[in-house]
């Protein structure tokens, strides 16, 4: 749930781009896994929200226990060597470059945001193991053709790549979504991977929670049904199980048996 | 922080005592609360003062094991294994850290820090006036300890670079901090020690710099007043997630510690505008070979 789109209209006075007096997805998030990159602005709509739907913990530790998963799956069995992460989100544990690079240590890594904070903390934070390479793109998804044509100077695109979108097409809607997943999908070359996870609306605390969150002055997060989250990988090859609740998506001894409230998977692209 | 610290005879384990003692306050100040003791109350079980409370609870002093038995019992932890558990947190927090032998050239108050930065996992910088201790040539710290110490005799200089240069053991050993440090142009530009030791010293910058785990961001003169009006300042995270993240400045003969989240969160906010303001680390790496150049 990293905040992908543009806050640059928010209130400002360094102009830095950071702003203390709203809460910020990616430091909500932070607080939620227990990082200690938020403020007090942050944690109190984290507990405000944890409030009304206490499984938010669990949410964020699952998707990132999710991130994992798929990020070894890729690196390992799909013998992917070129990632493009984007809405990279504050560091926290098993950053996409530290689970690439533990399998193959020569992976790419290319970090997409367009917060100012997130970028500062990836350029300082998330950095490559001397056999591979990470690179941070200054960049908003709401240009998919700008991202891919500057992530091409970084990675070979004669060679497959995994596009992850982890946690942040609910900053969008439907109508904003499909196409900005599509032309990224498209500008990738056969073989290529994809993989995202994002909120469910199948539980009802949840729903309220978002629906208060949005109200708060962040920017608004959407969760989506199974259904929607089947149309983002639509014309791609579903490794199995499928797109199912995170939980269940490949689960190892240590996965987390918890409720279902997000949904993801990963594509192959024909 | 009391001098008696430095009386103990077994060497130091690598990470030392600073962590142990922060978790040991960390324990007593919640068991206090929860038993509804004032610090006063607990100053007089342990025949001390109530600003020896709040050092104990903010680890910045050594502990007897017999203040902390005495404290659990005021404050009702009877529980066995809680018990043993701090008394073994409490031992290791009384193992002296490598830094112990300089203690005699050493005040108190940075012999605190020198705990933190070791056991630290990421540690910020903001620098005004100089470069970070810890990314200092040799020429470079005795030329800076020279300015602070006029009157000190020859060896004594010696030894003060010796600390210094010791501490930079930190960026090699196996598990290195993440050394995240934000520099004003002026202290680049500023010759410390002359020419010859300035070029030696930002080549040396450039370095450490190509480190995974170090970081530097150049924060020019072209970008205007910057959000730290107030001067250097250091902020370190331990691994550890009840340990809060301490902000340490450093002051002519003394230094504060802030660890209080509302202080911490104003400060890692200043130097989250700094860090976002400043050049990018590759740009500050190209930067820092232009000064050179005008050197």
């Amino acid at each position: 749930m990293t905040d992908a789109s543009s806050s640059h209209d928010a209130p400002d006075p360094a102009g830095t781009g950071i702003d203390t007096t709203v809460p910020h997805s990616a430091r909500i998030w932070n607080y939620w896994l227990g990082g200690k990159d938020n403020y007090a602005v942050d944690r109190e709509a984290g507990d405000q929200y944890k409030e009304i739907f206490p499984g938010i913990a669990v949410v964020a530790r699952t998707s990132r226990a999710f991130l994992t998963r798929a990020v070894r799956y890729l690196a390992g069995q799909a013998g992917i060597r070129q990632f493009l992460d984007i809405g990279t989100g504050l560091p926290t544990a098993n950053n996409t470059h530290e689970v690439a690079q533990s399998v193959a240590p020569e992976s790419r890594i290319v970090y997409v945001d367009n917060d100012p904070l997130v970028l500062a903390h990836a350029r300082a934070l998330l950095t490559s193991s001397p056999a591979g390479a990470c690179d941070y793109l200054d960049a908003n998804i709401r240009n998919p053709a700008d991202i891919l044509e500057t992530a091409a100077s970084l990675l070979d695109f004669k060679q497959p790549i995994a596009l992850m979108l982890m946690g942040i097409m609910g900053h969008f809607t439907d109508d904003e979504a499909y196409p900005i997943v599509s032309a990224l999908q498209a500008g990738l070359p056969s073989g290529s991977y994809f993989a995202l996870y994002d909120g469910a609306n199948t539980n009802e605390a949840f729903n309220q929670a978002q629906e208060g969150y949005n109200a708060s002055g962040a920017v608004p997060y959407h969760l989506r049904s199974p259904e929607q989250f089947n149309r983002l990988f639509a014309g791609l090859d579903l490794i199995a199980p499928g797109v199912v609740p995170i939980v269940r998506w490949r689960p190892d001894p240590d996965t987390e048996q918890a409720e279902i409230y997000s949904y993801g998977g990963v594509g192959r692209k024909p | 922080m009391s001098t008696d610290q430095r009386d103990g005879g077994r060497a130091g384990e690598v990470q030392g005592p600073t962590v142990p003692r922060m978790l040991v306050g960390i324990q007593l100040h919640r068991f206090r609360e929860a038993a509804a003791v004032t610090p006063d109350q607990a100053a007089y079980e342990i025949r001390a003062s109530r600003s020896k409370i709040s050092r104990m609870e903010n680890g910045l002093v050594r502990f007897k094991e017999r203040d902390v038995t005495d404290l659990l019992t005021l404050y009702g932890i009877t529980d066995e294994q809680t018990r043993s558990t701090l008394v073994a947190l409490t031992r290791q927090a009384n193992t002296p850290g490598w830094w112990s032998k300089y203690g005699d050239i050493m005040a108190d108050w940075f012999e605190a820090y020198l705990g933190l930065e070791t056991a630290a996992s990421v540690i910020r910088t903001f620098e005004l006036q100089f470069v970070h201790g810890l990314f200092q040539t040799e020429d470079y710290a005795r030329a800076v300890t020279m300015l602070g110490h006029t009157s000190a005799p020859a060896d004594e200089i010696e030894r003060r670079v010796s600390l210094r240069l010791n501490r930079q053991d930190l960026l090699n050993g196996p598990d290195p901090p993440q050394v995240w440090t934000v520099i004003d142009e002026g202290a680049l530009r500023r010759p410390v020690g002359g020419s010859a030791v300035m070029r030696a010293q930002l080549d040396h910058l450039v370095e450490v710099s190509r480190l995974r785990h170090v970081t530097i961001q150049v924060v020019p003169f072209s970008r205007g007043g910057h959000a730290a009006a107030g001067g250097s300042f250091t902020v370190l995270r331990f691994g550890e997630p009840e340990v809060p993240d301490v902000v340490y400045i450093e002051q002519l003969t003394s230094a504060l510690y802030l660890d209080k989240h509302e202080d911490v969160d104003h400060y890692m906010e200043v130097m989250n505008h700094l860090s976002t303001e400043a050049l990018t680390p590759a740009d500050s790496a190209r930067f820092v070979a232009g000064i050179i150049r005008d050197f």
